[in-house]
């Protein structure tokens, strides 16, 4: 399977870069607060070695006040500071972040439906979902604890120098470990921890599939099975993750080491210093502490890396999503000369897959109601979609009132879509409703509601989490109301009554019957009584139109049609 | 488990390995207090080696850290290790109770089955965190010991000082937190809704499109964008000013240890190393008494959890299993007298058709022979409340429609006799995937289409051949023609067999012996298909 689109990493950046341009001030005085955070921690060490200097060389008490308060004015700073720069950095990073998840979603909306579906709904999914999510939290832990902790090891490397650059290059002694220590991390963390999560989401799914169907497992009696399907899978995640665990340990434990080669060589050079008289005992002291509070930070830091890097593969799947080309505007946007539909040569085949439809010839009057008819698999789905401009047919052309597909302005003005997909927006049924048509007022809105007979209030609260979950028939009103609000001169249902069992059928065909009133339509017919009252009945058989006519017309002829008819209607006789 | 409580669930995660549990807390208690020890080692270099400038003292003590440091860094490897070895099964533990009585015969787990799963996938894994709490508790008050002892040992002014200090600093940024803590969940709460949003408009794409509302949802997910963004800012300030607020606290704490040791150091009280020691266990400290609280909220995390889970455990199972066995292949003689719903009387080998006017009565019908409730069934005069619910579920198979496939390939599904494959029109279905029985059917069932999961559904049901088979709804997402094919092979497959066909459908009713009508709870009409179309409320229910 294919995916969306990955930007590449100069192009990741650039886009960085493109994002945070607007914003430069702000970067230029993040960084500012963020170096005097770090800098004013710079000078405690030091501070505290002139205290032990003082108490070496029994100076006076007042010295040892007048440090202190030294010391106390550094930490307020620095507590100043600090808080400064992760108040700016929340606000550079959040906004940069708005903005490109804004973008992203855009993007989301406007690219060809068959773009995103060929990778598949789930990766867009995971990238408005999951990846920004990842980005979100990369801008609120990661990122500030990495760039606050590459600040205070480099300005306490510089303190050290400061010191005595021998001091300093002991400090360094650890770092081949440390670069060494931290590639290897990253690499080996990034696939361990994609692999815990990949079998956490088994996991998961074993838990969907037995949990969530527990009445079939006891129908069935699969109860040993599932529960050693579960227990599989439960333990592979529990390995996964302890695989994880245990890198981390090595890590840890490298990172012990590398700590302990610093602190002996921090001591060594400052005993050796302090023999021959180079520095003082405080001196001495001040690296040591130094080189003590450096632990943290690196532990921090290279350990977030891995955050950090996957927090820029994220960044870098939601660039190549915000990069996918949108479909050209018409260049000369013409308007239809009335509601008549034409089909001529369609083929059309999924992303090299077998052609589903093979040259489909169709033409429709204004306002003649066809239905289309057919075995599944015959290729219903994909005519109306291509009719509708959802699909860009591999040849052939579609034009409604005379003009092609491609150069009508404002398309869903002139053809709409009802899908067999019921999808139900979570918010209230008003919400559901403006989807169609943004400026509708609520009279406009019960009007629609009135006309397919749906039984719902504008603020019912509807669809995922909150709201009650309405039936496949309340759903489908609700989408054929969208489609009376939207109020296209062209509409195609694709099976818009299927699934609902036949009391709820026949309350969507009034619902449909009402919402295509005086427009041309095209409806997908799964329940043939559909086709029987419509104007004109079109058979699909494997991506050909094999038969086209009167309902009465093609019974009569002893067609495909009349044993489809046949099929249906027999057990329906006396 | 009868009757458990959430602390009955916490003490079985916690003993899932209790001789790892143990281990862990002492490895990583001595990980704690070697942490400690550094600065102190670092301390005694300085005062007796660099301070004396005697290169004897100086290499017995680094001798001394680098002891430190292994048995630091041993302890630390072995111990977290461990620790989360045992909260992982200990999670595992739990986890497979709730599955385990989530599928018991005898039902009854309560909640909806995403509440379930949530139960054995995330509260399972918080309930397990009980182990964190406890190796890292025993952990923090080791450290707190040590550290009291080394400050009280060097000084009993300093010492008082700084364990004194450490809890005040503490409170101090608690109490300074508290406002963080409702911003930070309005914070989540407007994050989370914004992907919610995002979500909601991806899964709907395809309508969206359809009706051509892509600058709506634009808007809409723009609104729940800023308020995020919104939401995010104010909480970064309050973040912000707490981060300098309690660094602010921490560094006076900080500044007043090394003032009060500096001034013991001049009087000679404490030495040079005590001073950097001080100073050092001081910053140590914090860390700590900080995991101590913070662990508070792990724990009452894991407590929620164990409820829920408690709750799934101690719930009272939905019918009461019997002991009884049925002969290896009953004849299939049904009678069911359901308290105030109909009476159902089925002969061996008979098709009959029942079509229920409202919902209510297909439930209670469907959940009686399925032995989902307790009501009197029998077959062929045995009461079936008397039977193991296996047997009486193997005798009267309820295929319902919103049955589930189970994950594995179609074969693990249907079987591989090609007989019950063909009745349901499943074999058409086989055809068309790529390994054919052999192909996967996918998450849920997810990559086949609704007609396609419907019919291997059915076809796994027709393969079981139980002498009883309900079937409800089979046909809802079939094209007419398939639905036809379907009707004529469910009837020939099972002729001899006892069918019960709870549908509307007109195609399977056909071809049913009798069909029953129920309605309120009684049976208002009986014929065949043939004879009950002249009935109006027979008409209303199945004819479209």
């Amino acid at each position: 399977m294919t995916v969306l689109p990955v930007a590449a990493l100069a192009r990741t950046r650039r886009a960085l870069g493109e994002l945070m341009a607007p914003h430069r001030a702000l970067l230029a005085a993040t960084a500012a607060a963020l170096v005097l955070a770090s800098v004013a921690m710079l000078v405690v060490p030091p501070l505290l070695g002139r205290i032990v200097d003082a108490v070496i060389d029994r100076g006076a008490a007042g010295l040892v006040d007048g440090l202190a308060l030294a010391i106390l004015a550094a930490l307020l700073a620095r507590a100043v500071f600090s808080a400064l720069g992760s108040v700016l950095v929340a606000r550079l990073g959040e906004q940069v972040l708005a903005a490109l998840r804004e973008r992203v979603v855009r993007r989301a909306l406007d690219v060809p439906l068959a773009d995103v579906e060929r990778a598949g709904t789930g990766d867009l999914l995971q990238r408005v979902g999951g990846d920004i999510s990842v980005i979100s939290e990369g801008v609120r832990r990661a990122i500030p604890t990495v760039v606050i902790s590459l600040l205070d090891v480099g300005l306490t490397l510089v303190g050290l120098t400061v010191l005595d650059w021998r001091l300093a290059l002991a400090g360094l002694t650890p770092l081949p470990i440390w670069v060494l220590v931290s590639r290897w991390y990253a690499r080996a963390s990034g696939r361990l921890y994609a692999a815990e999560r990949l079998a956490e989401g088994e996991r998961t799914q074993s838990l969907l599939a037995g949990v969530g169907g527990a009445a079939t497992v006891r129908a069935f009696r699969r109860r040993g099975a599932q529960l050693a399907r579960i227990d599989r899978r439960s333990r592979v995640a529990v390995d996964a993750s302890l695989a994880a665990a245990h890198a981390e340990r090595k890590f840890g434990l490298a990172m012990n080491g590398a700590e302990l080669v610093g602190v002996l060589a921090i001591l060594v050079t400052g005993f050796l210093l302090v023999r021959a008289d180079a520095v003082t005992v405080g001196a001495a002291t001040a690296a040591a502490l130094y080189f003590l509070r450096l632990f943290d930070p690196i532990g921090v830091m290279l350990y977030l890396l891995d955050e950090a890097q996957s927090a820029g593969a994220a960044l870098a799947r939601l660039v190549g999503v915000a990069d996918m080309p949108a479909p050209p505007a018409p260049l000369h946007p013409r308007t239809p000369a009335h509601a008549g539909v034409r089909l001529r040569g369609i083929r059309h085949a999924y992303d090299g897959g077998p052609e589903v439809l093979h040259g489909v010839d169709l033409e429709i009057a204004p306002g003649e109601r066809v239905a289309v008819v057919g075995t599944s698999g015959a290729g219903k789905t994909t005519l109306g979609a291509v009719l509708a401009g959802v699909h860009r047919p591999t040849a052939g052309t579609v034009e409604i009132g005379g003009v092609g597909l491609d150069e009508i302005a404002d398309l869903r003005r002139h053809v709409a879509l009802v899908t067999q997909e019921v999808h139900v927006f979570a918010g209230t049924v008003a919400d559901n409703l403006r989807l169609a048509r943004p400026g509708a007022t609520d009279d406009e809105l019960t009007a629609a509601l009135r006309a397919v007979e749906a039984p719902l209030a504008l603020t019912d609260v509807v669809g995922d989490g909150d709201g009650g979950e309405l039936s496949a028939t309340r759903a489908q009103q609700l989408a054929l109301a969208r489609l009376v609000l939207a109020d296209p001169a062209v509409a195609v249902l694709d099976e818009a009554t299927a699934e609902a069992g036949s009391a709820g059928a026949r309350t969507l065909e009034r619902a449909a019957a009402a919402a295509l009133a005086g427009r041309t339509a095209v409806v997908i017919a799964h329940r043939l009584t559909q086709a029987a009252t419509a104007d004109r009945v079109v058979v699909l058989d494997k991506g050909r139109i094999v038969e086209a006519g009167r309902h009465d017309e093609l019974v009569a002829a002893g067609g495909h049609y009349a044993d489809l008819w046949s099929a249906w209607a027999a057990p329906r006789s006396r | 488990m009868d009757r458990a409580t959430a602390g009955d669930v916490l003490r079985r995660a916690a003993s899932a390995r209790p001789r790892d549990l143990v281990v862990a807390a002492v490895l990583v208690s001595v990980h704690q207090l070697a942490e400690a020890a550094v600065p102190v080692a670092v301390g005694w270099v300085i005062d007796l080696g660099v301070v004396g400038r005697d290169s004897g003292a100086l290499l017995r003590w680094l001798g001394v850290v680098t002891a430190v440091f292994a048995v630091l860094a041993t302890s630390a490897y072995f111990g977290y290790y461990l620790a989360a070895r045992t909260e992982r099964l200990a999670a595992h533990r739990v986890r497979m109770d709730v599955v385990s009585r989530v599928l018991h015969p005898a039902g009854g787990a309560p909640g909806r089955p995403g509440e379930l799963v949530s139960t054995a996938g995330a509260d399972a894994d918080r309930a397990g965190e009980v182990c964190t709490v406890v190796v890292g508790g025993v952990a923090a008050l080791t450290a707190l010991a040590g550290g009291a002892v080394v400050l009280l040992d060097a000084s009993v002014v300093l010492g008082l000082v700084v364990l004194g200090g450490v809890p005040l600093v503490l409170l101090a940024s608690r109490l300074l937190a508290r406002p963080l803590v409702g911003r930070a969940e309005a914070e989540q709460e407007s994050l989370a809704a914004a992907t919610a949003v995002a979500t909601d408009v991806v899964t709907g794409l395809r309508v969206i499109k359809g009706i051509g509302g892509e600058d709506a949802a634009d808007a809409s997910y723009r609104a729940a964008s800023r308020a995020a963004l919104r939401a995010r800012l104010a909480a970064a300030k309050w973040a912000g000013g707490y981060l300098g607020a309690t660094n602010a606290i921490t560094g006076l704490f900080l500044v007043v240890v090394a003032w009060v040791a500096g001034r013991l150091a001049l009087d000679g009280t404490i030495s040079v190393g005590e001073l950097v020691a001080g100073v050092g266990l001081a910053q140590f400290l914090i860390g700590p008494l900080e995991r101590l609280t913070e662990l508070g909220a792990v724990l009452a995390g894991a407590r929620g959890a164990a409820r829920r889970t408690a709750a799934v455990l101690a719930a009272p199972p939905a019918v009461t299993a019997g002991t009884g066995v049925l002969p290896a292949r009953p004849a299939g003689t049904l009678r069911v007298r359901l308290p105030d719903g109909p009476a159902l009387e089925v002969a061996a080998g008979e098709h009959v058709g029942v079509v229920t006017l409202q919902a209510a009565d297909a439930a209670r019908l469907l959940d009686a022979l399925a032995r989902d409730a307790d009501a009197p069934v029998e077959l062929d005069g045995t009461d079936l409340r008397g039977v193991a619910l296996d047997e009486a579920r193997r005798a009267v198979l309820v295929a319902r429609h919103e049955a589930t496939l189970f994950e594995g390939t179609v074969a693990d599904t249907t079987g591989r006799d090609p007989a019950p494959l063909a009745a349901a029109a499943a074999d058409e279905v086989v055809d068309t995937l790529p390994a054919g029985l052999d192909s996967d059917v996918g998450e849920r069932g997810r990559t086949l289409s609704g007609g396609q999961r419907q019919r291997l559904g059915l076809a796994r049901a027709l393969a079981e051949d139980p002498a009883v088979l309900v079937l409800h709804d089979p046909t809802t997402a079939v094209d007419a023609a398939t639905e036809h094919r379907i009707a004529d092979g469910v009837a020939t497959l099972r002729a001899g067999r006892t069918t019960v066909v709870v549908a509307s459908s007109p195609a399977l009713l056909a071809r049913c012996d009798r069909v029953l009508v129920v309605d309120g709870g009684a049976v208002v009409a009986s014929g065949s298909h043939a004879e009950l179309i002249a009935d109006p409320r027979y008409r209303q229910a199945v004819l479209a």
